[in-house]
């Protein structure tokens, strides 16, 4: 069965730094995938890789078996396959309401819908329909992540790529968010990659983990038992640690 | 819901009336008005219109053109050669030029490539290139002695009142292209081009776009400039004040506004002829002083000043709310180097 995005050996290098060295990635329909692996990992530039932020130096994006790899960012969005970001990065200039609305002339454009059915919809799906005439500055953290998701969503994705939506909020924000992301596959069947430090989110979200480190693919799995694997251990706490645990 | 909606819908009566009542009354003008001052009125409705077009693209998509000119030249050149040549009604040769501009525009693609301070430079070179390229293709223009255009029928009142529809023209097109889908993408790109493209704007078809209908509107404004001169020169057109002009128009009355530029053309057009005539010397240095103050405490120009005595007076929103809003957005003014400050609410 052919994944709903997969990534094919997929590289980039930064000078004499491979950020990302040969990963393959599958994303089955509906699934949430968790992509885990320490700072400097190489998860954000996996990522950007996927979006067309970056162009891969080898290897290649595949959404249902067509080519994504090659597009610009704007045409990848266009496809299905939208990225949040870690930093989040509203239109200060906009209202909330006018950032989805940009998010969500493209989704009108790919699954039908008025720009205006689709802005209201994305809003209230990430709770912010009483903050829709107001200046993102006004919007704590947890409420601009939001918003980051709600135009994203509006875009009317079919793989959205996650990344770190959780981290840095408060841990009752953290739940909620997370209640937010189960619900964008459960209710809308948006395939998710996110990536995440919250352990205890990935934990119980995600139906299968990846592990990166250094660029490389490290670990696959269920959660579960991906933190038990001893390389995974090093990786994140060192050898020592993987040695004592064993 | 939502504002989306209310700010993607039709024109709101509270907006209509009053554009209506002004063009209405601008068009009375000549009854009262002796030549000079109409002169002078025309000439500002000329400058209104180019610096609305300038303004889609350094105000709405953040892009700070310095080598406007270029278009204006070209729109005022082609416009003067095909009246010279061919008995076509003026107003058919100032969209021939405006034509000409735009497909110009269009050309200057590659620009497109760069942002912030980067584009302003660049856009410097092609005003000057522009400008030495025509100064010395003396078949065309005529060089430093320029051309001599027949009168347009009609005479300087019909003029006015070509004028005066093209400003009225280029304000209803800002006020829609502000509130349009096109102007919402140019405002993404202008805050954040990256964030922008990955919720599927493409920035180079939006600025391609909004810098071909900016260049052909500042093209067909060269046109009427031309055709009310009767007299152009490269040198003039395509000058580099010419382009600094479009600039100071915008900063002067608030970049990225709907209402700004249009006070700021009326503003620049008065000083120009005040200055001109009193301090030949010292006028481009004291557009400079000009430039630095209003950066430095107002970036949204008279725009900006007048939202502050609206939110004094203590009306709860401003009331030009729909012409002059967080269009301006962080406004990033020239030479401010992508900076610029907070929100206007």
């Amino acid at each position: 069965m052919t994944p709903l995005l997969a990534t094919r050996a997929i590289s980039r290098r930064f000078g004499g730094l491979w950020a990302v060295d040969g990963v393959d990635l599958a994303l089955g329909d509906g699934e949430i995938l968790g992509v885990i692996g320490p700072n400097g990992a190489g998860k954000t530039t996996l990522f950007a890789l996927i979006s067309g932020s970056l162009a891969p130096t080898s290897g290649e994006v595949l959404l249902e078996g067509r080519r994504l790899s090659g597009l610009p960012a704007h045409r990848v969005v266009r496809a299905g396959v939208v990225r949040t970001h870690q930093l989040v990065r509203p239109f200060p200039n906009l209202t909330v309401a006018e950032n989805v609305a940009v998010g969500a002339i493209h989704g009108a454009r790919r699954a039908g819908g008025g720009v205006a059915e689709r802005t209201a919809d994305a809003l209230a799906f990430a709770g912010l329909a009483d903050r829709a005439g107001q200046p993102p500055a006004t919007l704590t953290l947890a409420g601009r992540k939001r918003l980051e998701l709600a135009r994203a969503l509006a875009t009317a994705p079919r793989v959205l790529l996650l990344d770190e939506v959780i981290a840095g909020v408060s841990p009752a924000e953290a739940q909620a968010l997370a209640a937010l992301v189960r619900r964008l596959r459960d209710e809308r069947g948006i395939s998710v990659v996110m990536i995440e430090h919250v352990m205890p989110a990935v934990m119980t979200l995600s139906d299968r983990v990846v592990v990166l480190d250094h660029g490389h693919k490290i670990a696959e799995g269920g959660p579960l038992d991906v933190v038990r694997e001893p390389r995974v251990i090093e990786a994140y706490l060192g050898k020592g640690a993987a040695e004592a645990r064993t | 819901m939502s504002r989306a909606r209310r700010s993607l819908a039709g024109i709101p009566l509270r907006a209509a009336l009053p554009f209506a009542a002004a063009v209405g009354a601008l068009a009375l003008l000549p009854l009262v008005l002796d030549p000079y001052a109409l002169n002078l009125v025309t000439l500002a409705l000329v400058m209104i219109a180019g610096a609305l077009a300038w303004n889609w693209m350094g105000g709405f998509a953040g892009q700070v053109s310095f080598g406007h000119a270029a278009m204006f030249g070209i729109g005022g050149f082609v416009a003067a050669r095909l009246l010279l040549a061919t008995p076509l009604p003026a107003p058919l040769a100032w969209l021939a030029g405006g034509l000409a501009a735009g497909i110009f525009a269009l050309g200057a693609h590659p620009t497109l490539r760069l942002r912030g301070p980067y584009f302003s430079i660049a856009t410097i070179g092609l005003g000057e290139a522009a400008r030495l390229v025509f100064t010395y293709w003396e078949r065309f223009t005529g060089g430093a002695s320029g051309l001599s255009l027949p009168i347009v029928a009609g005479g300087k009142e019909a003029l006015y009142s070509w004028a005066l529809a093209l400003a009225a023209a280029a304000v209803a097109a800002s006020w829609g292209i502000r509130r349009s889908r096109f102007g919402l993408q140019l405002l993404a790109i202008k805050a954040d081009v990256e964030a922008a493209a990955d919720v599927g704007v493409s920035a180079t078809l939006h600025q391609d776009l909004v810098f071909a209908l900016s260049g052909a509107v500042v093209g067909i404004a060269g046109g009427l400039y031309a055709s009310y001169f009767s007299f152009i020169e490269p040198n003039d057109l395509f000058g580099f004040d010419r382009s600094i002009s479009f600039v100071l128009m915008c900063v002067i009355g608030g970049v990225g506004t709907v209402l700004g530029p249009v006070l700021g053309a009326i503003v620049f057009v008065i000083l120009h002829q005040l200055l001109l005539a009193s301090y030949p010397q010292l006028y481009l240095g004291l557009y400079g002083l000009l430039l630095v103050l209003i950066i430095l405490f107002e970036p949204l120009g008279i725009s900006g000043l007048a939202l502050r005595v609206a939110r004094r007076l203590g009306r709860g929103g401003p009331p030009p709310a729909p012409l002059v809003t967080s269009a301006a957005g962080p406004a990033s003014p020239p030479g401010a180097g992508g900076g610029g400050r907070g929100l206007a609410p």
